[in-house]
């Protein structure tokens, strides 16, 4: 009794201490007054809100959020696949060197990364695009996908496709209908973790898109110089949502579908 | 109906300096089950692949019907093959499973329909259609496993220690099954195994691979009672090997003399060898025999195992259905029945 007590306890704790900052946005975004020393605020409104909902710059850069953050994932995940599938089933000569190399991306400083693309994507054209920034964040999202693949690869069963193939179906066959199908929850988990990254880049997005690519991040730190607390928590608001549900569908989405093709290997 | 003719096949692994086949030649009659027996390493889950197309060999030939199928992509060989494990795709139903192969071929739903209904009512599941292969139990996956292989009626089945992975019940259920469907159909089928009682049970002939090569091919009655090597005999489980000059009918070994059957033994130096069944046990002097020690007996309910000491050779023999039991270090005759001592043919 006492143990479940103690496990409640600190689910409770973790809960709280992971919901307390998006309470007090919540809070800070709906209050009109609130002054010292009044525990909650002495007037609410939702006009913080319908100011940024009407503002032209928040739909924009929630679109290009959005567009850059999904098709870098895509991208990133088209990528990774053929690379983690080499990584994870092959021994091959060289196998730690690219290992390796695979990983630099996340030890190298970004304003490094930033500095050097930008001077060769103004050269070929890409700087201030949104397909410059797209590539550009591919540089931290592809270390994630390659190493959630490939950890799905080394325990993938090629037999299955060998069946197939006995079977009578030609190579794209087995792709779409046998490989793909097989390792489907780990492309949602390694696309999730794509997702998450791009959208929450910031230095990249500054350094190529120039202040041309507009991205919520962008906004966000340009409304936090402003220093308005109810704008600045009401695009916090606004900014951790996609992500939330990004989340809570992949969570959803593994629950249901993860546990039964794992239960296969 | 096929057959299979395999020809001085070679296959070396890249990075291994020894090839697992080498000079490895079969062939298997169209209709035949014939089992590939020998241990773990010989290759012969090695010739299956290269069969499939999953790997290519390095020379010979591989032919179906006197035709070579070696240029043949693998999903067009008609070769389907079966493993330990079932390899069902768990995101269909049992009856996308077995319908797979048809509609890689485009045939109608109710083409497909009919063809899965057929297969499940063969291998004795009817019903189970729109079932997950992770409700099956492990015996009922491989028999789903084997109709997904049949359903497109491919030229040859190829079997790679598909039961290994199931209790001894469930096996021998499934032995048999196989073997009724392989003949009804009348499919070509190659059997990978090492458990030499189930390459006899199923199979019309059988090969014993060593050293990737076959060292012996022949009906398994016939393998079993008078292998044609020392190496082949042990493989069937006779360690009882005697040697010395053969004239007139008689074994003069350093131990004694034997009599052996004159016109199965060729005079001069021989190997005769003897299955441990048909060795006998006795505290009497018999005639055809040799003293020795029981050094060890073991209780196995349908025979007792004997170990006997003969000077500088121990013996092991079967005694079936025994009442009563020779007491460790008795002193006995072991009798050696003229009509069972065969004579190695390439010793």
């Amino acid at each position: 009794m006492s143990q479940r007590l103690s496990t409640y306890t600190l689910q409770l704790l973790l809960y709280g201490v992971l919901a307390t900052p998006l309470v007090l946005f919540a809070v800070y975004a709906f209050s009109e007054r609130w002054f010292f020393p009044a525990l909650v605020p002495q007037e609410w409104t939702a006009s913080p809100f319908a100011r940024l909902l009407s503002d032209r710059r928040t739909l924009q850069g929630l679109g290009e959020s959005l567009s850059i953050a999904a098709a870098a994932s895509l991208l990133s995940l088209a990528i990774s696949f053929p690379a983690a599938r080499t990584l994870g089933l092959r021994a091959f000569r060289g196998r730690q060197a690219a290992w390796l190399a695979f990983f630099v991306p996340t030890v190298v400083p970004p304003l490094a990364i930033g500095m050097g693309l930008n001077i060769f994507f103004l050269q070929i054209g890409l700087a201030g695009s949104m397909l410059g920034v797209t590539l550009a964040h591919l540089v931290p999202t592809l270390p994630y996908t390659i190493f959630t693949l490939s950890s799905v690869f080394a325990r993938y069963d090629e037999n299955y496709e060998h069946q197939a193939l006995a079977l009578g179906a030609n190579p794209v066959q087995i792709f779409f209908r046998i490989t793909l199908r097989l390792v489907f929850p780990g492309l949602v988990v390694a696309g999730l973790f794509a997702f998450l990254i791009s959208w929450s880049q910031y230095l990249l997005t500054l350094l190529i898109g120039g202040g041309r690519v507009l991205t919520l991040p962008m906004l966000l730190f340009s409304s936090v110089s402003g220093g308005n607390p109810a704008s600045i928590a009401a695009l916090s608001l606004l900014f951790v949502t996609p992500p939330v549900l990004v989340i809570a569908a992949t969570a959803r989405y593994l629950g249901q579908h993860g546990a039964a093709v794992q239960e296969q290997y | 109906m096929t057959d299979v003719s395999i020809l001085d096949l070679r296959k070396t692994y890249p990075g291994q300096a020894q090839p697992v086949l080498d000079h490895f030649s079969l062939s298997v009659h169209a209709g035949e089950l014939v089992a590939l027996l020998g241990p773990s390493g010989s290759g012969k889950s090695t010739i299956l692949k290269l069969i499939t197309g999953i790997e290519t060999p390095d020379s010979g030939d591989i032919q179906f019907n006197r035709k070579t199928i070696l240029n043949t992509p693998p999903n067009q060989r008609g070769a389907v093959f079966m493993f330990q494990k079932a390899y069902l795709f768990p995101f269909l139903s049992i009856a996308e499973n077995i319908g797979f192969g048809l509609k890689m071929q485009n045939a109608s739903k109710a083409t497909i329909q009919a063809a899965v209904k057929r297969m499940l009512d063969l291998i004795g599941l009817p019903g189970i259609e729109k079932r997950k292969p992770a409700h099956l139990s492990g015996g009922e996956q491989q028999r789903v496993a084997l109709a997904r292989a049949l359903v497109t009626q491919p030229r040859l089945l190829l079997l790679d220690e598909p039961l290994s992975s199931l209790d001894t019940a469930v096996r021998a259920n499934l032995q048999e099954a196989i073997r009724r469907i392989q003949r009804e159909l009348g499919i070509t089928t190659i059997l990978v195994t090492h458990d030499l009682s189930e390459a006899m049970s199923m199979s019309d002939r059988m090969a014993l691979l060593l050293d990737g090569q076959v060292a012996a091919f022949d009906q398994p009655m016939r393998l079993f009672q008078h292998p044609p090597s020392e190496q082949a005999a042990r493989f069937v489980g006779i360690n009882t090997f005697l040697r010395g000059e053969v004239s007139d009918g008689c074994l003069r070994t350093d131990l004694g003399t034997l009599e052996v059957c004159p016109n199965r033994s060729k005079p001069g130096p021989g190997v005769f060898a003897i299955r441990p069944e048909h060795i006998r046990i006795e505290s009497n002097q018999r005639p055809n025999a040799l003293p020795g020690i029981i050094k060890d007996c073991t209780y196995h309910g349908e025979y007792v195992e004997y170990q006997v000491e003969i000077p500088e050779m121990s013996v092991r023999a079967r005694v079936p259905m025994p009442t009563e039991m020779v007491p460790h270090g008795a002193p006995v005759h072991v009798i050696f029945p003229q009509e069972h001592l065969f004579q190695i043919k390439n010793a």
